[in-house]
C-alpha cells in the first residue's frame, strides 16, 4: 500500500468498511440480490424504449458504424450517468442519516461514510458500464473513445458528491430536503437530454435559452460526453469537456469544504 | 506533548436551544429575516486544566454540571465554542449504553468497525477478537445483530472493545454501573491494569465511592465551571461536604 499519514490510513480503512456495508446491507433479505440492482435500469430503458421507440416510432439519432440504432441503447447510454448523479446525491442523504446516531456516540471522520456509500455506487455502475459495453461490442459498435464514458462517470461522480456532501447536511437540519431533491431529479430528468436527443430542440420555436440550457447544465454535458464515447464513437467537443471538468472540480471542491465545515455541527442535531 | 497527555485550554461549550425551533423548510423560509428565537445555554465555561500521562482522572459533579459535555468535547464528538482540547495518542471512549454500535450490524461486524474508527487494522481487530469475546462473556450473541442485545450485552460488548483495543487514552461515563457484580468487578480490574501500563483514563461519575477508590486525581465540576481541581480525597472531601449542605441537588436551569 501507498505510504498514508495514520489518519489517512483510517480515513480508507473506514471508506472500505462503509462501502462493503452499503454493498452487503442492501440487498441483505432479498433473494435476488444484485439482480435488483439492475432491475431498475432495465425497467426504465424498457418502458421509455416502448413509449418513444414503438408508440411515438421516434428514430434513435445514427451510431458510428449505423447498425446499432436502438432507442433501448441510446437510453441507457444517458441513463447510466443520469443514475450515477441521482444515485450519489440521493445516496449521500440517507449514508449520512445513517450513521449520525453512530455520531453522537464516537469519533469518526464523517465524510468517509458519504465516500464510502460513493465507492459502492461507483462499483454498481462499474458493472452496469460493463454491461453496456459488451452490448456495444456485439453489434460492434465500440472504439477507444470508451475511455470517454469513463471520464464522463468520474466526473458526474465528483459533481454529485459536491451536491451531496451539501444536501445531506442540509438535509440533517430540514428533512424537507430529501423530498425537493426528489422533486428536482424528477423534472431534471426531462430537462436533460437523456429520453431525447438534444437536437430535438433545434427547431425555431424552442427558445434560445431553453435550448442553452438543455445543453450546457452540467448533467447534460455528463451524458453528452458518456454518449460521445459509446454511442456516437467520437471525440466530444473539447469546450464541453473542459466545462464539465470545471463544475465537477468546483462543486466537489464547494461542496467538501461545506462539508468539512458543518460536520462537526452534525453530532449536535436532535 | 507525550503520549496519553490531556490539555483542556479556555473551553467552553455553547449549545444553541431554538425555541420554536422551524422543523421544516418552508417555516424557515417564513421566518426569514425574523430574529432567531434562540436561547444560548452555557454548559461548559472557560475549563482550563491539563492531565498527565498516565494518570486515573475523575470529573465529578452534579447532574447537568456539564462533565458529560466536557467528555464528549474529549472523545472529539463536539466542538469546543470557544478553546481548545488536545489530546495525544489513541483514544477510546465509552460514553454511553452501546457506544458507537450501529444496531443492524452483528456483534463481531460492529468490533470491526470500531476498531476502523480507532484507526486500528482489519488484522488487529481480527487478533484481539477472541479476548473481546472472551471478556464481554456474550459468545454466540457475537454474531447477532446488537440490536437484540439486551443492555447488559452492549455495555459488556463496549467495554470489552475499548479495553481491548490498547488505547493510550480511555474515556469512560459511569457506564460500568449497568452490570452486574461479577463484571463490574472485572471492570475494576481491567482499568487497574491499563493504569499499570501507563493509560491515561478519565471516568466521570456522581459515585464519591467508586472515584475515591480508583482516581490519583479528581476536577470538580459545578454549572459548567471547574469549582476545585486536586487530590482524589481532598477534592471528593469538598464535594460531599457541599451536597451535604444541599447545594448540590438543583438542576441546572438556563442561565
Amino acid at each position: 500500500m501507498l505510504t498514508l499519514s495514520p489518519s489517512a490510513r483510517k480515513s480508507v480503512n473506514l471508506i472500505i468498511h462503509f462501502a462493503e456495508r452499503e454493498s452487503k446491507s442492501r440487498y441483505k433479505r432479498s433473494l435476488l440480490g444484485w439482480f435488483w440492482s439492475f432491475a431498475n435500469p432495465l425497467t426504465t430503458v424498457a418502458v421509455y424504449s416502448f413509449v418513444f421507440g414503438v408508440v411515438y416510432n421516434a428514430q434513435p439519432p445514427v451510431t458510428a458504424n449505423g447498425n446499432a440504432e436502438n432507442f433501448g441503447l441510446f437510453l441507457f447510454t444517458g441513463l447510466i450517468a443520469w443514475s450515477v448523479f441521482t444515485g450519489v446525491v440521493t445516496g449521500c442523504m440517507g449514508w449520512l442519516q445513517g450513521v449520525s446516531d453512530l455520531r453522537k456516540k464516537i469519533y469518526f471522520p464523517t465524510e468517509t461514510a458519504l465516500l464510502g456509500g460513493a465507492v459502492a455506487n461507483a462499483i454498481q455502475t462499474a458493472l452496469e458500464a460493463v454491461v453496456l459495453l459488451v452490448i456495444m461490442a456485439l453489434f460492434a459498435n465500440i472504439s477507444w473513445t470508451a475511455v470517454f464514458l469513463v471520464f464522463s462517470l468520474l466526473l458526474t461522480m465528483a459533481f454529485a458528491l459536491g451536491i451531496g456532501f451539501i444536501v445531506a447536511v442540509l438535509n440533517a437540519r430540514y428533512r424537507d430536503i430529501q423530498y425537493l431533491i426528489g422533486v428536482l431529479i424528477g423534472v431534471g430528468f426531462f430537462l436533460v437530454p437523456i429520453v431525447y436527443p438534444p437536437s430535438l430542440l433545434d427547431r425555431d420555436d424552442v427558445p434560445e435559452i431553453g435550448r442553452q440550457f438543455v445543453t450546457w447544465n452540467p448533467p447534460a454535458l455528463f451524458v453528452e460526453i458518456a454518449r460521445d464515447g459509446v454511442y456516437f464513437l467520437q471525440t466530444p467537443d473539447p469546450l464541453k469537456l473542459l466545462v464539465a471538468a470545471a463544475w465537477a472540480v468546483g462543486t466537489f471542491t464547494v461542496g467538501w469544504f461545506y462539508f468539512r465545515a458543518r460536520s462537526m455541527e452534525i453530532s449536535e442535531e436532535p | 506533548m507525550t503520549i496519553g497527555e490531556i490539555t483542556v485550554s479556555g473551553v467552553s461549550k455553547r449549545f444553541r436551544l431554538e425555541r420554536n425551533r422551524p422543523s421544516s423548510l418552508k417555516e424557515a423560509i417564513l421566518r426569514l429575516g425574523r430574529n432567531k428565537d434562540v436561547d444560548d445555554f452555557w454548559v461548559l465555561r472557560d475549563v482550563d486544566f491539563h492531565i498527565e500521562p498516565g494518570t486515573f482522572f475523575g470529573l465529578i459533579g452534579h447532574n447537568g454540571s456539564g462533565k458529560s459535555t466536557l467528555l464528549r468535547l474529549m472523545a472529539n464528538i463536539h466542538r469546543p465554542t470557544a478553546g481548545e482540547i488536545t489530546t495525544e495518542g489513541r483514544m477510546s471512549a465509552l460514553l454511553e449504553l452501546g457506544s458507537g454500535f450501529h444496531p443492524d450490524l452483528t456483534g463481531r461486524e460492529n468490533v470491526f468497525l470500531n476498531g476502523a474508527m480507532l484507526g486500528l487494522t482489519r488484522k488487529h481487530m481480527a487478533d484481539a477478537m477472541d479476548d473481546i469475546i472472551e471478556f464481554s462473556g456474550i459468545g454466540d450473541f457475537i454474531d447477532e445483530p446488537v440490536k437484540i442485545y439486551s443492555s447488559g450485552m452492549y455495555v459488556r460488548l463496549g467495554f470489552a472493545v475499548a479495553v481491548n483495543v490498547d488505547p493510550e487514552i480511555l474515556l469512560v461515563d459511569e457506564v460500568i454501573a449497568v452490570g452486574d457484580e461479577e463484571f463490574q468487578r472485572r471492570c475494576m480490574d481491567h482499568m487497574n491494569m491499563l493504569r499499570e501500563r501507563g493509560t491515561t483514563i478519565v471516568l466521570v461519575s456522581h459515585n464519591a465511592a467508586l472515584m475515591r477508590s480508583l482516581c490519583d486525581r479528581v476536577g470538580w465540576l459545578d454549572h459548567g465551571q471547574l469549582l476545585e481541581l486536586g487530590d482524589a480525597d481532598h477534592v471528593i472531601d469538598a464535594y460531599l461536604e457541599h451536597v451535604s449542605s444541599g447545594g448540590g441537588n438543583t438542576l441546572t436551569t438556563r442561565d
